[in-house]
């Protein structure tokens, strides 16, 4: 409510308080996330219309994810696909400012986040060996990064091998996705209509 | 205190402009082939490093930037992608310190606890990183042990243009002809131009 505020945004504190998240996949293999979404499938590829709330509609982001989506549309694993030495290096840009700055998610398991001990088949048929796979998250610490309505944000990225410094490029069937989970605010006619 | 309010508090103290973007920081630094050493330093050397190796030029912050270093994680890679035990196969005991300025703020703090099937993390949320599944092949895509993280109890502040720097001390630590990261993360402030512009 303190952006809001500072924004001038005096109605948003009507609006109805919910819990919120937007995901979209890079299938331009552009370098960028969430906008080109206006051109994406809903739901399968994306769950918003265009890079930017309707009126009176926000977003708190406290979490943001990466995933993979691979040709046939399913979520992968990031390290399963890119191996353990990815590394993507992104920035969150709203409007014209960039909010997130070269901020790393390591393949192997970003700091803040854990894994999963799953199971992988080295070989079809044969004994399932458990394996790591790891979450690839930024929790947001200390204070979330507010999206205000009609203004549009996307996420850039590069995705790099750490080891040998050199750029990873994705390809149809390892297209990288993300969502921005946080506090949402809906629109609420309650007081209006 | 929180870490918006440690920030926000030796920023004030320093006189530091508190007018930044706030945000979510992640510093890193990578060290290609570090071999067999007693002595890892991180974000000294930034010459040759790619973006994807590190998001700094140089060991301090920008001016108008600051961050709390909430968490230091490290890992360690092969040449084939896998990652491998920090130190070399059966996590050798080593020590972390952070240095800030002229002043360490993390003196000596044990990581090997924090990595490792036999490891009892110092917290109670890393419950995979004592697990390991020794009868599983790492490669790059198979990944049978985690990074080693270590999450503090107090906010350490990194002031803007303050040089800092990372150690970890070993005796001999493998540490292998790929490469080592590692990453301090916390609530940071970044650079915003706001009505300067």
């Amino acid at each position: 409510m303190h952006v809001a505020n500072k924004l001038g945004l005096t109605s948003l504190k009507d609006m109805q308080a919910s819990t919120g998240a937007v995901y979209d996949v890079d299938t331009e293999l552009s370098g960028t996330i969430f906008s080109q979404a206006t051109r994406h499938a809903n739901p399968s590829v994306t769950n918003i219309n265009e890079n930017q709330f309707e009126v009176n509609e926000a977003l708190l982001v406290e979490t943001i994810a990466f995933y993979v989506k691979n040709a046939t549309g399913e979520v992968e694993n990031f390290q399963n696909i890119y191996g353990s030495n990815a590394v993507i290096v992104f920035d969150l840009i709203i409007g014209n400012k960039r909010t997130m700055k070269d901020t790393p998610v390591f393949a192997s398991g970003s700091p803040f986040v854990f894994a999963n001990t799953a199971n992988f088949t080295a070989t079809s048929g044969e004994i399932n060996y458990q394996s790591f796979l790891p979450r690839h998250q930024v929790f947001m610490e200390g204070a979330g990064i507010l999206i205000p309505p009609q203004v549009q944000w996307y996420v850039q990225y590069t995705i790099y091998n750490v080891v040998t410094g050199a750029i990873i490029a994705p390809t149809d069937a390892t297209a990288l996705g993300c969502y921005l989970f946080g506090t949402k605010v809906n629109l609420n006619f309650n007081t209006s209509i | 205190m929180s870490q918006v309010s440690k920030l926000s508090f030796v920023d004030g103290k320093l006189g530091a402009p508190t007018s930044g973007q706030q945000t979510t920081r992640v510093l890193f630094n990578t060290i290609e082939a570090p071999g067999t050493t007693s002595s890892l330093t991180f974000f000294r050397s930034f010459q040759g490093l790619t973006n994807g190796q590190t998001n700094l030029t140089q060991n301090k912050l920008d001016s108008m930037e600051s961050m709390v270093i909430k968490t230091i994680w490290l890992a360690q890679y092969a040449t084939d992608g896998s990652l491998v035990d920090f130190g070399g196969f059966g996590f050798p005991q080593q020590t972390v310190s952070i240095i800030v300025g002229n002043q360490t703020v993390v003196k000596n703090l044990p990581i090997h606890f924090n990595q490792g099937q036999n490891g009892q993390a110092f917290d109670r949320l890393h419950e995979n990183a004592g697990v390991r599944n020794q009868s599983l092949f790492a490669s790059a895509n198979i990944q049978n042990v985690m990074p080693c993280e270590i999450r503090l109890l107090t906010d350490i502040v990194i002031p803007a243009q303050v040089a800092f720097e990372v150690r970890v001390d070993s005796n001999s630590g493998v540490y292998g002809t790929g490469a080592v990261v590692c990453a301090l993360a916390g609530y940071g402030k970044i650079f915003s131009a706001g009505n300067s512009f």
